[in-house]
């Protein structure tokens, strides 16, 4: 069974924001929900790199666990999805998150952030798979078609991987390898409790 | 919590990543145990998800549409899924070989810019300063009186007609024929301000003026410098084939620029320059490479002209002097000559920052030259890889939309004249008659109509000074009078206050375009102005030009939404107002008004012999676009055997030479010798001469493979031909056109008039260029700078270094006075580097593009970059106590100019350098003007042009505009 | 648009800050350099700032935020650390307290009631009393819900109808904030003279309040247990409040981790006061013969004040010229 991951190569993200917009494309996220996003560090200086981050989909994902309504679920390749039928919205799952990926329609104030969204790994909800409630609530299920979250699929240098994490990993590793340097998986002792050995 | 599922077998797509598992998730279980389940979903829960889905697919109409994306000029293959003429979705195109399926944050929200809420859905006029509808009848009509009008008053210079980088080589080509029609070489385009002078400096160095490899070609080179560009946001694509280049070859990633940016980040080398001192930095560069004695001494003996002349003028470029001038500390630069002349194959790639200066045609000829030297010219990894900027900017150079030339190059010679009347079948006469003269003004000597149809006309940056400068100072009988802008910005022009002068005394201003453009919301008109809705390039079929010069086909996606019609039902319209549709679209087929873009195409292949525009069929291009996936990723050619495509390098990059029949691959590389000219091998075209100075102007020990004639030789004519004995080989039918041509100078007729492609088609067979077997130029003996020497912008912040680099002299070019030696005196004297001390340059931001206005519209990019901004570095902003988002006011050195923006503390400038993307429009000067926007149709984010700032500069050679080197100060607002 | 002023706002208060933060008014040039090999490890962004930021297209700082692992300690907290907290000590409140009634009994009077009744609160003091209890208790159950619903209430009532429930759980602890803030503040005005420590508290706390001792240690207005109570809600209460605030409006903290320690902060907090106001609960109910009299009639019999105010009604007796302060007299029946 795939355990299914994302990694984002900083040496090749550009910040072209490609994997932002497909996103954007596919689920028609409105605006102010931003389920995946490219953070620059060290912007401008030697050293800037760039990641793009939406839902890592953890082991042991904390959104899940602290969850007062238990609203989430994992599917069988280890996709973190929840009902937004269920959720109320209270904010604990951002709270929680190490990567920010729990957005809300709303600022928040006075307690009204509305349902959380977030990447859904284009894996849909819990409604019927590709059913026009599933897609207006989480938008596209891509992987009940057999393929592969957008963002991946559309990025600009092949710089962001989605699918089998072990694939993934042995992508990156052999590219490491034959360029001399890699970065490392950002984000995955936190979200997978372990690395990707180059 | 972890639920286990059952496992359920899907059908896959390819992908490209990853194989994926069984991915499917059965969401029974939750529904059951979350209780939602009851009742009807319930039920439905029980049948086996896949019937439900196949009954789905069974009743859609979905269909799959390719377009190219009509962003960039990369030219990544957009996949659409339509549905009841809906575009519902879009999909990776895995297959295209150029982008993989990947696409910018621009390309893959490119769906939104057809269902755009914020576009303009119907013809628009303002009366006394009010948007009224009016039905397509009646625009056109009105604008067809009052252009006739104009023309009767002032004559056809009058009007003066921009045409648009969006424009399909179809559409491009109509426009400019409708100008010539008209009778007015004021017809231009983007390529003015983005890379005329690239076309000019190159194609008068080695024959064209275009990226001589491709993107991806660039998987091959070892060295790559990037000098002036900004590929991380201007061509996010081609960046996948420079990092994939830097990391299967280790290759060298140089970077030179103003700026640290996101390419830089990605460099091994970066290197930083004070703009406007390119060709210092070239010759520094040189300097190192004679010095050391590293340059390519066998390449220049055998295939370079000129090269020590060069050689006098790079002896001044001494380190210290280099870095006096550009900044660029002590030997960093010698390191960077090393790897062009050792680590090859080595490649120089260029945008804006080398084109957009009053010495621009110059600063690319250094690069070529730098090129020449190190041998690093027609061969797979290396070349001068010029990225252009808009989709088809490439297209609509190619196809004429330059108040230069013809299309394709042809010039406006009346030699020029007779070929396209040829192919327009129309008398040459007629077309004459379509002109007018020019009379004496200032002393100058009058033109007749004839010298005036071959004197080039004012450039889209200076439209402005056409119709506010003295009569007496424009060589032509009027003023501009009227201004047609189909699909160009109104903020990316320099000197926008001046523009905004123009615009109110214009009898007339007419806008095709999906947006009010910048030009409705400038305060600048009240009446006689005139919205036309043309529809974006993915609603209209036709071929795009990619810089690499590939041709691609388009399908139309979706039908024009709302009242807009595509360009050319639009330019059939307004010529059949005009009287001239009978003539302009003879052999064109024309239904319900709407042109075949297919026959378009076909009579562009029946007159561009010149540029080898000749052999790309429609069908050939629709066979490609079929079977994208038959084209290899690094050499972009299809194996022998594949279906249709055999043999067949990706889009036909011209030159694609002879009829389609021939069926010629294109040439993926430019003067490549080691390949066959059938193969698409070539050589430096012969177009200078054959001799000057005493030296010989052509090739030594240099051919094509397989050329039967093994050294250089001169363009072919019929003369040539007959001389080799090869006019045997010409077909009855090729002889007869052929002497229809000639008339009684048969012996004249070049390979590019030649209407029958027989000189084409015997030269292939003998395996020469019939364009010649030349050598390249390092001095351009034609041009105002023969060899290219640094001149300080206008504007400089180094008023010390005007006395030794001054600009060019006062002069008169297209029709107009270029006093940009004065206004660099005047500056100098009147201290205007102290008032403005900090260097402001103006480029790209990844999500926007152009004028913005199109993107700015599409709310999943516009969330992206909210505001205008100004990049200061953090000593200038600590010296100004501006803090980071905080408002500022921008002043420009001319016309008192201010612009309000927000200021973007950051490292990315260096001190005294400040940045600020043209992208924008829609505030003017503090003052938000959303509500001079037609209802409806604002963009979603406004913001201040960056062109109020910019100021005077002109490149000699092309009429080029200056915004990366001009002066500001900036102040706390 | 909505959060186009919040972007507005946003960018009015703050800036997107690289990182590091400080105006690097002398970096050094980067010419000559190779950035690629300078290029930043989430290894070493780590060790130097313990998260990863830097910056983003979208306004809002917070999606600057690269990663925060803080949100896996947050993760351990919340679900590992904090129920055992509140178990711990909402349990064993209850069952000390249990085991007090058992061994202890309710406190009864030692005197017969003398039927003299004498005024303790006025109505504005037990309103304001009630109020704050009554959102107090709101507040707690919504408030225990968030940790502990999960765990007992949704396997009684199913997903779907525990959804509806947090949700009015959740609506119902916001609105009630306001109320708990004026009932405490008026609270806090109301009684911050009588609560202020003295003499008398020290040997009343040394004494356990007398429980055990079956004496009546001394004590003013209010005894020092109920002084602690008071303390314990101004202070505690005023804690959770301005901690539920800053949770409120996410908007008012720019930064994730700010935002965490609230909520830690509100939740132990949180936890401990809803023990001392079970323990208050209690001593006001069964746990005290006539205590409840006080809060609810707002009159005390004059024996039991004067077992367990005696300073107190000899403060108010020597008010009136005409000695003790009488109230509604029964006549002893």
């Amino acid at each position: 069974m795939a355990r299914m991951k994302f990694l984002c190569d900083s040496n090749r993200c550009i910040d072209c924001n490609g994997c932002v917009t497909a996103c954007k494309n596919e689920h028609d996220v409105p605006w102010g929900i931003n389920r995946r996003r490219v953070v620059t560090i060290n912007d401008g200086r030697p050293g800037e790199r760039s990641v793009s981050m939406a839902c890592m989909h953890c082991t042991e994902a904390p959104c899940a666990a602290v969850c007062p309504v238990d609203c989430f679920y994992t599917t069988a390749d280890a996709v973190v999805l929840h009902s937004k039928d269920l959720c109320i919205g209270c904010g604990y799952c951002f709270y929680a998150c190490p990567f920010g990926a729990p957005q809300y329609p709303r600022a928040g104030n006075f307690g009204s952030r509305g349902k959380m969204d977030k990447c859904t790994f284009c894996a849909g909800g819990p409604e019927p798979d590709l059913s026009k409630a599933e897609y207006l609530k989480y938008g596209r299920n891509r992987l009940a078609e057999g393929r592969l979250p957008l963002c991946a699929e559309m990025c600009s240098t092949k710089s962001l991987l989605a699918g089998d994490g072990e694939i993934i990993a042995q992508i990156y590793r052999e590219r490491v390898h034959k360029r001399g340097y890699g970065a490392g998986a950002w984000g995955w002792q936190v979200a997978y409790r372990e690395t990707v050995t180059t | 919590m972890l639920i286990r599922r059952e496992r359920n077998d899907r059908s896959r797509t390819r992908s490209d990543c990853v194989v994926p598992a069984s991915a499917t998730v059965d969401r029974r279980s939750f529904l059951r145990r979350s209780g939602l389940g009851a009742g009807g979903l319930l039920a439905l829960g029980s049948l086996p998800l896949a019937s439900v889905r196949k009954s789905a697919a069974g009743e859609s109409t979905l269909e799959i549409r390719k377009n190219v994306c009509t962003h960039c000029s990369v030219g990544c293959s957009v996949r659409a899924e339509v549905e009841n003429g809906v575009w519902v979705r879009q999909q990776p195109e895995w297959d295209s070989p150029i982008n993989r399926g990947t696409h910018c944050a621009k390309g893959a929200s490119i769906r939104e810019i057809v269902r755009a809420e914020r576009r303009l859905r119907y013809p628009l006029k303002l009366v006394g300063g009010q948007w009224q509808r009016l039905s397509w009848d009646q625009a056109i009509d009105e604008i067809g009186d009052k252009m006739a009008a104009v023309r009767q008053q002032a004559g056809p210079d009058s009007v003066y007609m921009i045409g648009s980088a969006k424009m399909t080589n179809e559409a491009a080509y109509l426009f400019r024929k409708f100008g010539a029609f008209w009778g007015s070489n004021s017809v231009d385009h983007q390529a003015r301000i983005c890379h005329s002078t690239t076309v000019a400096g190159v194609a008068n160095t080695w024959g064209y003026g275009a990226q001589t490899n491709s993107y991806n070609d660039l998987r091959n080179s070892k060295t790559m410098v990037i000098m002036g560009g900004n590929p991380a946001e201007a061509h996010p694509i081609s960046m996948q084939h420079v990092l994939a280049g830097q990391e299967i070859n280790r290759a060298n990633l140089v970077v030179i620029d103003p700026r640290f940016t996101r390419t830089a980040a990605h460099a091994t080398r970066y290197i930083r320059i004070r703009p406007g001192t390119d060709i210092p930095a070239l010759w520094g560069m040189l300097w190192h490479i004679f010095e050391n004695g590293w340059e390519d001494k066998d390449f220049i003996r055998r295939r370079v002209y000129g090269m020590d002349e060069v050689r006098k003028e790079v002896a001044k470029w001494i380190p210290d002097e280099v870095e006096r001038v550009t900044g660029i500390p002590g030997d960093q630069l010698k390191r960077v000559a090393e790897m062009l002349a050792k680590e090859k194959p080595a490649t120089i790639i260029w945008c804006m920052g080398q084109t957009q200066h009053s010495v621009g045609t110059a600063n690319v000829r250094a690069c070529c030259t730098v090129l020449l030297a190190t041998g690093n010219v027609g061969a797979p990894g290396c070349g001068a890889n010029i990225f252009r900027g808009h989709t088809n900017v490439q297209g609509a150079t190619d196809l004429g939309l330059d108040v230069t030339t013809l299309p394709l190059y042809y010039g406006l010679t009346e030699g020029a004249w007779r070929h396209w009347a040829r192919v327009w079948d129309v008398p040459y006469e007629w077309l004459v008659s379509r002109f007018d003269g020019i009379p004496s003004k200032g002393g100058r000597p009058a033109r007749t109509p004839k010298q005036n149809m071959e004197t080039p006309g004012i450039t889209s940056t200076r439209w402005f000074d056409g119709a506010l400068l003295p009569a007496d100072d424009i060589d032509q009988r009027s003023p501009i009078r009227a201004l047609m802008v189909f699909g160009h910005g109104g903020n990316t022009i320099t000197r926008l206050p001046e523009a905004v002068k123009g615009l109110g005394t214009l009898d007339l201003l007419v806008v095709g375009d999906p947006h009010p453009t910048t030009f409705s919301a400038l305060d600048a008109r009240r009446d006689n102005t005139y919205l036309l809705p043309i529809c974006t390039s993915l609603e209209s079929d036709g071929s795009r030009t990619a810089s690499n010069r590939s041709l691609q086909w388009g399908e139309q996606i979706v039908k024009p939404a709302f009242e807009s019609k595509d360009d050319y039902e639009a330019i059939y319209l307004l010529a059949k107002k005009l009287g001239l549709a009978e003539q302009m679209f003879k052999r064109i087929a024309v239904d319900n008004n709407r042109p075949s873009s297919e026959d378009i195409l076909r009579e562009i292949n029946r007159g561009g012999w010149s540029t080898g525009y000749c052999g790309q069929s429609p069908e050939r291009l629709k066979a490609h676009m079929k079977h994208q996936a038959e084209f290899n990723i690094v050499t972009l050619r299809a194996r022998a055997d594949a279906p249709e495509v055999g043999g067949d390098y990706y889009g036909l990059p011209w030159p694609c030479w002879g009829k389609p029949e021939l069926r010629h691959p294109g040439s993926a590389i430019l003067y490549n010798t080691d390949l066959h000219v059938k193969d698409g091998g070539s050589t430096f075209r012969a177009r200078f001469g054959v001799e000057h100075n005493g030296e010989t102007l052509l090739a030594e020990d240099s051919y094509t493979r397989d050329s039967e004639l093994v050294d250089g030789y001169p363009e072919f004519t019929v003369a040539v031909l007959k001389k080799l004995g090869w006019d045997e080989q010409l077909t009855p039918e090729e002889r007869a056109t052929i002497e229809r041509i000639g008339g009684d100078k048969v012996d004249a007729v070049t390979w590019a008039t030649d209407l029958s492609g027989g000189i084409q088609r015997v030269c292939l067979e003998h395996g020469v260029c019939h364009y010649g077997n030349g050598k390249a130029r390092a001095n351009a003996w034609n041009l105002p700078d023969a060899i290219p020497v640094h001149r300080e912008p206008i504007y400089t912040p180094r008023p010390d270094l005007v006395a030794k680099y001054p600009t060019r002299p006062d002069e008169r070019q297209f029709r107009l006075p270029n006093i940009g030696f004065s206004v660099q005196k005047a500056a100098v004297e009147r201290g205007i580097a102290k008032q403005f001390p900090l260097i402001l340059t103006t480029g790209r931001i990844v999500d926007y593009e152009g004028g913005g206005e199109e993107t700015r519209s599409n709310p999943w990019l516009a969330e992206l970059v909210q505001e205008m901004f100004v990049e200061i570095n953090p000593s200038d902003a600590g010296a100004r106590g501006i803090k980071d988002g905080q408002w500022v006011w921008v002043l420009g050195a001319e016309n008192q100019a201010r612009a309000k923006v927000k200021a973007l503390v950051t490292d990315r400038v260096g001190p005294g350098v400040a940045f600020m993307p043209f992208h924008f429009s829609g505030w003017y000067q503090g003052r938000d003007m959303r509500g001079f926007y037609p209802p409806g149709a604002d963009p979603i984010v406004l913001g201040e042009c960056a062109n109020l700032v910019t100021t005077y500069g002109y490149d000699p050679v092309t009429g080029m505009q200056e915004p990366k080197a001009t002066l500001c100060q900036i102040q706390a607002g | 648009m909505r959060s186009r002023m919040a972007a507005l706002v946003l960018a009015a208060i703050l800036t997107v800050g690289a990182v590091p933060a400080m105006a690097q008014n002398n970096a050094p040039s980067p010419t000559g350099s190779n950035p690629t090999a300078q290029s930043v490890t989430e290894q070493q962004v780590l060790e130097q700032l313990g998260k990863v930021k830097g910056r983003g297209a979208i306004p809002d700082p917070k999606e600057a935020v690269l990663e925060q692992p803080q949100g896996r300690e947050y993760q351990a907290f919340h679900e590992r650390l904090l129920p055992w907290i509140g178990g711990i000590v909402i349990l064993g409140m209850l069952i000390a307290l249990t085991v007090f009634y058992l061994v202890r009994g309710p406190i009864t009077l030692d005197e017969r009631p003398t039927g003299v009744r004498i005024k303790r609160f006025t109505v504005v003091e037990r309103l304001t009393h009630w109020m704050t209890a009554a959102s107090f208790i709101v507040l707690a159950i919504t408030g225990l819900n968030y940790v502990f619903g999960k765990r007992l209430l949704l396997p009684l009532l199913g997903p779907e109808a525990f959804s509806v429930w947090s949700q009015w759980a959740k609506l119902l602890h916001n609105a009630f904030v306001w109320s708990f803030l004026l009932g405490v503040l008026v609270t806090a005005m109301l009684w911050l003279k009588d609560n202020l420590p003295d003499r008398y508290d020290l040997e009343w706390l040394r004494e356990f309040g007398g429980f055990f001792s079956h004496r009546h240690p001394p004590a003013r207005r209010f005894n020092a247990g109920q002084k602690l109570v008071f303390w314990s809600v101004v202070i505690g209460g005023g804690i959770l409040i301005l901690s539920g605030i800053v949770l409120l409006f996410p908007i008012s903290s720019l930064d994730i981790n700010s935002l965490q320690t609230a909520q830690y902060v509100h939740a132990v907090f949180g936890m401990m006061m809803i023990a001392i106001i079970i323990a208050h609960i209690y001593i006001g109910t069964i746990g005290m013969e006539g205590a409840s009299d006080a809060m609810v009639s707002g009159e005390v019999d004059l024996a039991w004040a004067k077992e367990h105010h005696r300073l107190w009604v000899e403060e108010e007796g020597a008010r009136t010229p005409d000695g003790p302060q009488l109230g509604r007299t029964v006549p002893a029946e």
